[in-house]
């Protein structure tokens, strides 16, 4: 299972001209983060007076973002460095799969059925998971949780579906 | 791996007995059958939480169950709130409301989720906090009347510290500004502890708050009080006018925290939940320690549920005309 | 001197106090038990253990833990508290040395250097020298509060929203020092942290900022989980990578001693001599200081380095001098509480609310009023400390043993108890979702080489920034000179700006910290 390479050389998609893809792309992405920001908060009060609005901040903070982006991404152009980091699907997927379960199921239908599903799901992010003993590990960790939290410490957390408790 | 496999047969083995117990639990017939979560829209420790765990402590006894405290905070306790207006209206979840989430919030909230008087069934009050007007020790005017008098002529100068919007402390003090009619510089701080250590510091004037914070600062000498904003002197104060002995009858502001539980709520159960405030607020043990917070009372007519609806009302009719020039 | 001595020890009677126990099946035989020394003892374990739990920072074990000290009697209960407090901290400095999840602002920096060595299986030491740091500090810090701390509170009140506001900029700059990349793309990420800060509602007019009509959002992003996402998800998500996986195998391979060598204890004196010094001032600073105490001491044993390239590599300096930092002003941060009855921060005013649920309402006179209470909690901030080092020197060995579980069978777990941990502090399961996106974010900006600490950093100081700037300037009626004509504000912006120009000078002439990144992969 674990037959998957190190590092496998990644075909660039950049021209030729950036050198350095990885602070280019970088760079992009923060100049169009400080965009939306200053989308966002151009519905805000500017300075009134003397004192600052409630926009006055965002926007400051934004336009500075706007700047240094730019300043990364002509750093991405003129200096030499790495080429874009490749990105797996696997890992990212599941795992973030499982904690949307997690927190679409907890209120619901309670910690000992979320928190053993959202084990599972987490561990086929991994291609070396064997499954037997992931599942012994699942419900023993599900037990060690539906102890530890709403009796040792006292948390207000529902163990059992809403549907079983009424 | 031997010293983990071990620990985790042991702990499936707890996690079973653990199990068998809960549906055990689930069994019996009548109100309350089973654990009740009381929200509280606060943090822990606060003065509406520490309210709310003194009575709920009683409350459960009376009602044979534990009522387990879930704190949820944020934006001034109406995340909380709307949370228990949208609960299932059985009785097993309720929320000690106060002053701010339970009629502050309508004017101060535009797009509030809930009504305050729609929402909610009142179950009864619990406990009321004086709210003082305070100042820097060495801020000028000696009494209430030269207070007044100040304010009014150094407008533009001087600062009024409050504890966020949404707080008693904000709400209560923008109350005073319109009955005195002045708009002076209000300069925000992060909670109670820190706008009063402004004040202590003296970079602000003056602000309105709970006694409970005030008292030991008031007493220690390092600022002073002009008056309480409740009809009677306050016991842990008795040297503090109130604002009508002290010429400011207009100013009337308490803090106050109620259970409310969801709309459509059984009458019966509503009427079980009430029984059990009464009886806690009658308890010797319970009574000595709301006092010595400087909490006030509610004399026995206020208890009832209808009183409580009441209350509201009158409440957010206070305080919508207030607050609604501030947003 | 010798007031000091007798406050001292009515202090360490009431921690030593003995509660003479007569069980019935000893038929009549009592048995002192030294209830106090025990309430801390259990305070300080369970603090330790809660608090290790990733996801669950100090401010939400307090909060979990407070109500069961509510049964207790008064000295009792806040012992106790404070021994959860104590536990509470250097948990989260455990998560952070193992799996690279702070628990909390002040263990960021501790995460940095700290995971690096238990990559290089050098947990054991990193661990051990935290306890141990933590522990003089923790003395140091003790005798400052019996000796120094009615004095000291003046420096508190002289702090106005000014000298907060200088204070964050020089608290900025140190977060642009830590970084060991690219200094440009540093300061870009602790700008993008300010602008995350600024989520949520508007501190003067309560207006909703960037925040989408989202009841969540309403008062803001919480740091657990950006920290949770951009640190805890991330790196399990990065980890999962082809490749990932071996390379976590040999670090589970080369585990080495358990406990610092004579070159690692030499090596960290000074960092915790001056750590401790650094800790003990800013905490006493309500409001924030204490926030900022443990990146200065970081970037100050940074500056004075003759090998500053170590740092973010595993130097075990970087984990001495913050953690003594932490401890240090986490233990004066008690001063403003115990001298003036304010709390200077969140912890604290839970800490408060415990005491008002026990009938005490702490004051300017709480010192001549309740004695034995104040000396009380004084004594057991140092036993607690030594509870601490007796507890966790000897958990040093199973943490690390921890680490020998498969990695196949660890972050399904860390992704439970991360999930868990991060709903129970606010009971929200949007918070979940929001640190599951901010775990892609995290992922993402490891691929283009930016460093997720500065964030982190920015997005605590910025609202600090932000409030004391406009309370400053509403307060001078939008004089902008107050910066620098309050003395205090003007020294703290002299150090800033010299230590910018320290910073940013030698990046500019050459780029020997990118050189030696390539040479140690």
């Amino acid at each position: 299972m674990n037959a998957t390479p190190g590092q496998a050389p990644v075909k660039s998609i950049m021209p030729k001209w950036v050198r350095n893809p990885q602070d280019f792309v970088g760079g992009i992405a923060m100049m169009a983060i400080a965009v939306f920001a200053l989308w966002a908060s151009s519905d805000l009060q500017g300075m009134r007076g003397f004192s600052f609005g409630a926009g006055t901040a965002p926007r400051m903070f934004a336009t500075l973002l706007l700047g240094l982006g730019a300043a990364i991404t002509v750093v991405g152009v003129l200096t030499e460095g790495q080429h874009l980091a490749k990105y797996h699907w696997r890992g990212p997927l599941f795992v973030t799969l499982s904690i949307v379960s997690f927190a679409l199921t907890i209120r619901s239908m309670g910690m000992i059925f979320s928190a053993l599903t959202s084990f599972l799901i987490a561990a086929c992010g991994s291609p070396e998971t064997r499954w037997v003993e992931t599942f012994i590990v699942g419900v023993c960790l599900t037990a060690f949780c539906a102890l530890l939290f709403p009796y040792a410490l006292g948390l207000p957390l529902q163990l059992l579906p809403t549907f079983m408790i009424r | 791996m031997n010293w983990y496999g071990r620990s985790l047969a042991s702990g499936c083995l707890a996690a079973l007995a653990g199990l068998a117990l809960l549906s055990a639990q689930a069994q019996a017939q009548t109100y309350p059958s089973r654990n009740i979560t009381m929200i509280v829209p606060f943090a822990a420790g606060g003065p509406t939480d520490v309210i709310a765990r003194i009575v709920t402590g009683h409350m459960a006894q009376t009602l044979g169950q534990a009522i387990i405290i879930e704190n949820v905070v944020g934006a001034g306790g109406t995340t909380a709130t709307t949370r228990a207006a949208r609960a299932a209206n059985d009785g097993y979840t309720l929320i000690t409301g106060h002053m701010g989430t339970h009629a502050a919030s309508v004017p101060l909230y535009p797009k509030l989720a809930y009504h305050p008087e729609k929402d909610f069934e009142p179950v009864g009050l619990l406990a009321g906090t004086p709210i003082l007007i305070l100042a820097r020790k060495d801020f000028p005017p000696k009494d209430l009347k030269e207070f007044i008098a100040y304010v009014k002529a150094n407008e533009s100068k001087v600062n009024a510290a409050h504890a966020g919007i949404g707080s008693v402390s904000h709400v209560s003090c923008e109350l005073l500004n319109s009955v005195l009619g002045v708009k002076p510089i209000g300069v925000p701080f992060n909670g109670t502890g820190p706008a009063m250590n402004a004040l202590v510091a003296g970079q602000v004037d003056y602000m309105c708050d709970q006694i409970v914070n005030a008292v030991p600062q008031i007493n220690g000498g390092t600022i002073k009080a002009y008056a309480v904003a409740t009809p009677e002197r306050n016991p842990s104060l008795p040297d503090v006018p109130t604002t009508t002995e002290a010429g400011l009858p207009a100013f009337q502001a308490q803090a106050w925290n109620a259970i409310f539980a969801p709309k459509g709520t059984p009458p019966d159960v509503v009427a079980k939940l009430n029984a059990a405030v009464v009886k806690a607020l009658e308890d010797d043990a319970v009574r000595k320690r709301l006092l010595e917070l400087g909490s006030v009372i509610p004399a026995p007519a206020d208890r009832t549920p209808a009183a409580l609806g009441t209350l509201v009302k009158n409440e957010v009719a206070k305080w919508t005309p207030v607050l609604k020039p501030v947003n | 001197m010798g007031d000091i001595f007798s406050n001292l020890g009515l202090g360490f009677g009431v921690v030593f106090q003995f509660v003479q126990w007569t069980p019935a099946f000893l038929g009549g035989t009592s048995i002192p038990i030294p209830v106090n020394i025990l309430l801390c003892l259990i305070g300080a374990l369970v603090g330790t253990l809660v608090g290790v739990l990733p996801g669950i920072g100090t401010i939400a074990t307090v909060a979990m833990l407070l109500p069961i000290t509510f049964g207790l009697p008064p000295v009792g209960a806040l012992i106790m508290l404070a021994g959860i407090y104590y536990g509470a901290q250097y948990g989260g400095s455990t998560t952070s040395i193992l799996v690279n999840i702070p628990g909390e602002a002040g263990s960021v920096v501790t995460a940095l250097d700290g995971f690096q060595m238990a990559k290089q299986g050098r947990a054991g030491p990193a661990l051990a020298i935290a306890a141990i740091g933590s522990f003089f500090a923790g003395c140091v810090a003790t005798v400052l509060i019996a000796i120094l701390g009615a004095p000291l509170t003046k420096l508190a009140l002289a702090f106005g929203p000014a000298e907060y506001f200088s204070l964050m900029v020089l608290g900025l700059i140190f977060a642009v020092v830590l970084a060991k990349g690219s200094v440009l793309k540093a300061i870009a990420m602790i700008v993008l942290g300010l602008l995350l800060s600024m989520v949520g509602s508007d501190i003067e007019t309560g207006a909703s900022r960037m925040a989408f009509n989202i009841p969540e959002l309403a008062d803001g992003l919480g740091f657990a989980t950006l920290a949770m996402g951009l640190f805890g998800f991330a790196e399990i998500i990065r980890n999962l990578d082809a490749g990932g996986e071996s390379d976590r195998e040999l670090v589970q391979q080369k585990v080495t001693g358990l406990m610092p060598t004579r070159k690692d204890m030499i090596d960290s004196t000074p960092p915790i001599l001056r750590g401790t010094v650094l800790g003990s001032i800013l905490g006493i600073l309500p409001g924030g200081g204490a926030v900022i105490a443990s990146f200065a001491a970081y970037t100050l044993e940074k500056k004075v380095s003759r090998t500053p390239e170590k740092f973010g590599r595993g130097a075990i300096q970087g984990v001495a001098a913050p953690e003594s930092a932490n401890n240090a002003a986490a233990q004066t941060s008690f001063i403003p509480l115990l001298t003036l009855g304010i709390p200077p921060n969140a912890v604290m005013a839970l800490m408060v609310g415990a005491m008002t649920i026990h009938g005490i309402v702490p004051g300017p006179q709480v010192m001549q009023k309740q004695p034995e209470l104040v000396w009380g909690m004084i004594a057991s901030m140092w036993v607690g400390n030594l509870m601490l080092l007796i507890i966790n020197l000897p958990l040093v060995g199973i943490w690390v043993r921890l680490l020998r579980v498969p990695y196949r069978l660890m972050f399904p777990s860390i992704v439970i108890f991360c999930s868990i941990g991060i709903y129970s502090v606010n009971n929200a399961p949007t918070d979940v979702i929001l640190a599951g996106v901010f775990g892609l974010v995290g992922y993402w900006l490891i691929k283009h080489d930016f460093e997720p600490a500065p964030l982190l950093l920015g997005m605590v100081l910025g609202p600090l920034m932000e409030e004391n700037l406009r309370r400053a300037l509403l307060i001078s009626r939008g004089d902008w000179s107050v910066f620098l004509t309050r003395p205090l504000s003007a020294v703290l912006m002299a150090i800033a700006a010299g230590l910018l120009v320290l910073t940013v000078l030698p990046t500019l002439r050459k780029k020997r910290d990118e050189v030696f990144v390539e040479s140690e992969n």
